[in-house]
């Protein structure tokens, strides 16, 4: 098996890094294009994102997540610190308009990403409401206040569906960490 | 740890995986135990991948400051302290190797599952959509299982009418099929004008009742290259229950995150209740 691209930056191997461009760069791009409206902030985001990942390479786990997960997770982190700091909304239209992620038809990242697949699996074994409020939060970008007052779902109810949901996904793919409590279903 | 500590370890680490938390909040995180979890956030990171659209390749321009920066951190002469002093400073959290080991194996148990999950679904996939010579038996076409599905008893099926009656869209026509037990359908669709990938994709909603109808479930999106009846597979992103209805709009690439549902080019009212699936 071929060493893991971060292994191989975090070694110093400077030609691992247009191999790691060439496999996530699109990856790292369409998560800051996705939740960032301005095409400045967002390639600012990019930027700052790689720094992030040329930095954190060597704590790249094979045995914990895909490449892909982990790059993306670090991609997101960046993309919302950018968000919060320079305090614009993530979305350009109305709220009030959200519908739901559009589809792919060549599922590339699902592709590149054992994860991500499982992770969809989750996501339709979960309450309605909770991958109403996972969906808006986490691939529409919204906040939980946000989707409390689009959707008039209790701001509690809200953060106890993102929590819930998550840790059933979390659950599903085997990432139970050092905070794995059992959630307690109540009803809402 | 406290259980009011817990509790806040939670309530932090699920907001920092979906919407961030300020300087203040990750302050507060730092100093719990257990802060440097990443499973939450691996765990978001994996759901948005699973719904994400690609974007554009990455800009040439952009690519060359990114290529440029690593210039600085990515060197033949960093020694590994090196490395583990940068990694402490950006993100937020760190997670101490014992952490991941302690739970190393089982997720390499699970990610193995996961592979040999991932590649039987992508076979057969790939199987329905590239059939390879030598396959055996011969998959069926998105034709054949749409008609499959229309001769089986207990679907959800609708007839697509036009959005409007005039103009470019006024001759589509076709039905759609669903089935709620096995989350998967058809959409049949003749009429549909030829579109520029470049400048508009079409995309599938599902009015249901999980959803509600402010918040339709994506159904994939698809480009029309020819003229004729195209036959597509629906791709729900999310589990559809009930189907009342079935809309195509016209979209920018890729899908839109926020449709304002300017062109509708066919809608499809399911008009009967059927029985559940057998």
């Amino acid at each position: 098996m071929a060493e893991p691209i971060l292994k191989r930056i975090a070694a110093g191997d400077k030609n691992a890094v247009e191999d790691c461009l060439n496999a996530y760069g699109g990856l790292v791009y369409s998560i800051a294009r996705k939740l960032m409206s301005n095409e400045a902030d967002a390639e600012d985001a990019v930027q700052e994102a790689f720094i992030d990942i040329w930095k954190n390479a060597g704590r790249y786990d094979a045995t914990v997540a895909s490449e892909a997960t982990f790059i993306a997770m670090i991609a997101r982190r960046r993309v919302i610190d950018k968000i919060r700091s320079i305090g614009r909304r993530i979305a350009t239209d109305p709220i009030e308009e959200m519908v739901s992620e559009p589809g792919s038809t060549d599922h590339k990242f699902i592709q590149i990403s054992v994860e991500a697949k499982e992770a969809a699996e989750a996501m339709k074994t979960l309450r309605p409401e909770q991958q109403k409020v996972l969906h808006l939060s986490i691939v529409g970008g919204m906040s939980h206040q946000e989707i409390a007052e689009t959707t008039g779902i209790p701001l509690g109810t809200v953060k106890t569906h993102a929590r819930r949901g998550l840790l059933r996904v979390r659950e599903a793919l085997g990432l139970g960490g050092v905070t794995d409590f059992e959630p307690q279903e109540a009803a809402i | 740890m406290t259980e009011k500590d817990r509790e806040l370890l939670l309530d932090l680490l699920t907001r920092q995986a979906t919407e961030g938390l300020t300087s203040e909040e990750s302050r507060r995180l730092a100093v719990l135990e257990g802060s440097d979890d990443d499973s939450f956030d691996l765990a978001a990171a994996a759901l948005m991948m699973a719904e994400l659209e690609p974007a554009d390749a990455l800009p040439a321009h952009l690519r060359s400051r990114i290529a440029a920066d690593a210039a600085d951190f990515v060197s033949t002469n960093v020694e590994s302290s090196q490395i583990e002093k940068a990694v402490g400073e950006i993100p937020p959290r760190r997670t101490p190797l014992l952490s991941w080991l302690g739970w190393a194996v089982a997720a390499a148990a699970l990610i193995a599952l996961g592979i040999n999950i991932s590649m039987t679904r992508f076979g057969v996939t790939e199987i329905a959509r590239n059939p390879p010579p030598t396959a055996t038996p011969t998959p069926m076409t998105p034709a054949q299982s749409h008609d499959e599905m229309m001769a089986e008893p207990g679907m959800t099926v609708a007839k697509w009418t036009p959005a409007a009656k005039d103009g470019e869209m006024a001759k589509v026509a076709g039905d759609v099929v669903w089935s709620d037990k096995q989350q998967k359908g058809y959409v049949k669709l003749s009429g549909l004008p030829k579109n520029d990938p470049n400048a508009s994709t079409y995309q599938l909603w599902i009015f249901e009742e999980n959803q509600g109808d402010k918040t339709p479930i994506d159904g994939g999106t698809f480009n029309i290259s020819s003229d004729g009846t195209v036959v597509i597979p629906i791709e729900a992103k999310l589990a559809a229950k009930n189907p009342s209805m079935f809309a195509v709009t016209v979209e920018r690439p890729g899908g839109v995150v926020v449709s304002k549902r300017e062109k509708v080019a066919a809608l499809a009212k399911v008009e009967t209740s059927r029985p559940p699936d057998a």
